[in-house]
């Protein structure tokens, strides 16, 4: 039996082989990193893409993924041997499109790309955008991705 | 549209047995406090008439959400130290669990997620109102927040078997949800919760933060403001993926809603930003 771990919002966790990670987004950023040589990952649920001061840390994409990535990295992982996959970062549906709240799930899907691209982690899948909510597993026995969104299951394997 | 669907929810929806139902113990209360005559020993008296919702709201009013330190026992303690208000507002939260506690099956929404939402949107709901100096109408605040969904628990029977019609009519024509229920079920869930409030005899303000919630500027001019207000709280949780189901986030985010409620760009950032923690606070009603 594989243990089911609940990643909250604003919250980043690790665990390796054969956990399942889990959580549920919105606009937030799923961001989901493998280790595939030791079998270990992580998840970080971000709320925003950057740090405001005095704001805790893992609700922010900024700060999140080094946390996430470094907690890895002091658990014996290697850089090399990590990807990464995000989801997440989708829109209230708006006919005006400058409406500064919608655009939160484009700049949270930014960020997190652009700290992974800063750590040379891969981004092997990115489902991220729309309108609907995901509620993504990440199983580390394999590294896979489930994602259910409106009603329908997709399954990523890709390393 | 599907005119046999339509006609099974006008059914249920005209037979008031298959309604849920709460204790009216709420009803009378609501009603009470807004009469400036009516005196504190009434309503508990009133209240304490029914031992269950009694020791509900006991619980609630010594919950940390509520609680003002001190050791509530009594309803009469309870009145002195939090106020008729919130007071009544623990007697909605304490009348409704049993209605929104539920599995809703056609949103995706497993057992609790729904009461969980609202809440987070009722006290969110309540912060802005407070927030924004508007501190007359935090408490119808809180409960439009909390209740603004109820017409999902009836409609939820009827998405289940349509939702992949739905899903197909918001991408083809571009339209929120709701506007694809309605397009497709004759009836939203915002309508069917107006009907709900309805049966409870529930205010005006309250039925119009039900039928309006995703289209304030639709509400009576009275109402807009509580409306708009429960409309960005119910967004920002939405988008925090609080209670979100299968109906994610198609829904609109009406910017004269926001304009409203005078909540800047940084306010509203923060607000998101500050939703972990304003949920620590929503689950100790839970």
């Amino acid at each position: 039996m594989s243990t089911l771990i609940n990643i909250g919002v604003a919250q980043v966790g690790t665990a390796s082989s054969p956990a399942v990670l889990r959580t549920i987004l919105g606009s937030c950023i799923g961001v989901c990193v493998y280790e595939r040589m030791k079998k270990m990952g992580g998840m970080a649920h971000v709320l925003l893409p950057s740090t405001v001061q005095g704001g805790k840390p893992e609700k922010y994409a900024d700060t999140a993924i080094p946390m996430l990535v470094e907690r890895l990295l002091a658990d014996g992982c290697k850089k090399e041997f990590m990807s990464a996959k995000i989801a997440g970062g989708a829109s209230m549906f708006t006919f005006n499109s400058s409406v500064a709240l919608a655009q939160i799930g484009e700049r949270n899907a930014e960020m997190a790309r652009a700290v992974l691209a800063k750590y040379g982690i891969p981004i092997v899948i990115d489902d991220t955008g729309g309108n609907a909510g995901r509620v993504i597993d990440f199983f580390l026995e394999d590294g896979r991705l489930k994602v259910k969104s409106a009603g329908e299951e997709k399954i990523y394997y890709k390393l | 549209m599907n005119p046999q669907i339509k006609q099974r929810i006008e059914s249920v929806i005209n037979n008031i047995e298959q309604l849920p139902s709460i204790p009216e113990v709420a009803t009378r209360i609501i009603n009470m406090v807004n009469d400036p005559e009516v005196s504190f020993k009434a309503i508990a008296d009133e209240i304490s008439k029914d031992q269950m919702i009694t020791t509900n709201i006991l619980k609630l009013c010594n919950s940390a959400y509520f609680s003002k330190g001190k050791e509530i026992s009594s309803v009469d303690r309870a009145i002195v130290t939090l106020g008729l208000k919130e007071v009544k507002d623990a007697v909605i939260l304490a009348a409704t669990k049993i209605v929104l506690n539920k599995i809703i099956m056609g949103y995706d929404l497993a057992k609790g997620e729904l009461w969980r939402h609202g809440l987070y949107v009722a006290v969110l709901a309540k912060k802005i109102a407070l927030m924004k100096g508007k501190k007359d109408i935090a408490d119808v605040a809180f409960t439009g927040g909390l209740i603004h969904d109820v017409g999902k628990t009836i409609l939820a029977l009827f998405v289940q078997g349509t939702f992949k019609e739905i899903m197909r009519t918001v991408e083809e024509k571009k339209i929120p949800f709701i506007a694809a229920e309605k397009d497709i079920m004759g009836f939203d869930h915002q309508e069917i919760g107006e009907r709900i409030l309805s049966k409870w005899k529930f205010p005006e303000v309250l039925k119009a933060s039900v039928r309006h919630h995703h289209q304030p500027m639709s509400a009576p001019d009275e109402f807009r403001t509580v409306v708009s207000i429960v409309h960005v709280a119910n967004s920002l949780c939405l988008m925090a993926g609080v209670g979100i189901g299968s109906d994610g986030l198609y829904h609109e985010l009406v910017p004269e809603a926001i304009e409203l409620t005078k909540l800047e760009p940084g306010e509203l950032e923060m607000l998101f930003a500050g939703i972990p923690e304003m949920g620590e606070q929503a689950e100790t009603l839970i």
